[in-house]
């Protein structure tokens, strides 16, 4: 039996403003973004990072805790690798992301920053990890 | 317990006017139907089923309830309904859902509340043509209403459904940044039901997915649709639905559409 990693799923309360947000905070592309607009795709190299609506939840069956920005962060993260972190964090501030931790370099030499995207996930903003 | 064949028509679904579901149903025997609670509020409309075209239609209108009901049926009676989304009803209805708690108004008692629900009750060529006829009038309702479903109760009925009804009224108040009281009160606004009574419809519903449509064990749907143990779900089970989960009937499950 062969596993390989698909994709992230986040379920959010509102998927094309998420999309748009991703969009307008981080750079990324949208992929694809169902006409129901329950579920999208963004444009991540071989695996995708998707968002689909709390509803989705529900019809699949599933229960899960919703991410909301007043709450506290759920225990995971999206790491997005940047070519200018320091620039990526304001750029995703002043786009409305919430600030949690400026970019600064690490020890081994990666630059590590945070903010919390419109429904409250966690997004690291970090260069690429030094060889 | 004979329950009438009941049918959903996903094409005329249409959340955006709060339309969550359009059902149609119709009795071939004698018996009873019986209704869960789901949280949910409906316009109905109930006619014989015997000759077209269509006539004597009787609008109800159903509010939230909190326990099951029997609607006894006879060979025909035949019902087209749309099922509102849980926030929507006062857009379209113009009536706070609280006031139809664990109630529902017929005939006489709809014409005089809404007194342009007659136009539905004209004759009809077949249950479509009744079915687009309730479409139109929520969406008409939904158009001219200037009754805003707030945001804030949106996103707290969302995060209580998304939780399969597990969230307690002070994690759902703490978690969208509003206090305790203010949380209940948007709650109960906008479904008509106690936070308490909502969430356990919502964890009733699911425990209900869990064993009929994934199989599951009662001890590990239980489980997962975060009862204490077997016990506790069998005790909301007879109280919710009025059976056993080691007996399900052929029940009616909401379907969600956003």
């Amino acid at each position: 039996m062969a596993v390989r990693f698909g994709y992230t799923i986040l379920y959010v309360p509102d998927v094309p403003a998420t999309v748009s947000f991703y969009e307008a905070a981080f750079g990324l592309k949208r992929r694809f973004v169902h006409e129901s607009s329950l579920y999208a795709e963004m444009e991540t190299g071989v695996t995708a990072l998707a968002f689909a609506s709390e509803t989705m939840a529900e019809l699949n069956g599933l229960a899960v805790r919703a991410n909301r920005r007043s709450d506290l962060a759920a225990g995971f993260e999206i790491a997005l690798v940047c070519s200018a972190p320091h620039e990526a964090y304001e750029k995703a501030v002043s786009a409305g992301a919430s600030p949690v931790k400026p970019p600064e370099e690490k020890p081994s030499g990666q630059v590590v920053g945070y903010v919390r995207d419109l429904n409250g996930c966690l997004v690291e903003l970090c260069s690429a990890t030094p060889a | 317990m004979t329950l009438g064949r009941y049918t959903e028509l996903p094409h005329l679904a249409d959340a955006n006017a709060g339309i969550e579901a359009v059902w149609a149903s119709v009795s071939r025997n004698e018996g009873s139907y019986r209704v869960l609670p789901d949280g949910r509020c409906d316009i109905i409309l109930r006619f014989a089923l015997n000759a077209l075209p269509l006539r004597e239609l009787t609008p109800i209108v159903t509010g939230p309830t909190t326990g099951y009901c029997d609607v006894p049926l006879e060979p025909g009676a035949a019902f087209v309904g749309v099922r509102l989304r849980p926030g929507h009803f006062q857009r379209i209805l113009g009536l706070e859902p609280i006031r139809l708690h664990g109630d529902a108004l017929i005939g006489a008692a709809v014409l005089g509340q809404w007194p342009d629900m007659a136009a539905l009750c004209v004759p009809a060529s077949d249950q479509q043509e009744l079915a687009g006829r309730l479409v139109r009038f929520v969406r008409k309702r939904d158009a001219e209403s200037d009754f805003e479903v707030a945001p804030l109760g949106r996103n707290i009925i969302s995060a209580l459904h998304a939780s399969g009804g597990r969230l307690r009224i002070a994690e759902l108040a703490a978690m969208h940044g509003v206090s305790e009281r203010t949380a209940r009160r948007v709650l109960l606004r906008a479904t008509g039901l106690t936070p308490k009574a909502f969430a356990a419809i919502i964890q009733f519903h699911r425990a209900l997915r869990l064993l009929r449509d994934h199989h599951l064990s009662p001890a590990d749907a239980a489980f997962e649709a975060g009862f204490a143990d077997q016990s506790h779900m069998t005790r909301v089970f007879r109280r919710l639905g009025g059976f056993s989960p080691a007996r399900l009937p052929e029940v009616t499950l909401v379907t969600i559409s956003d």
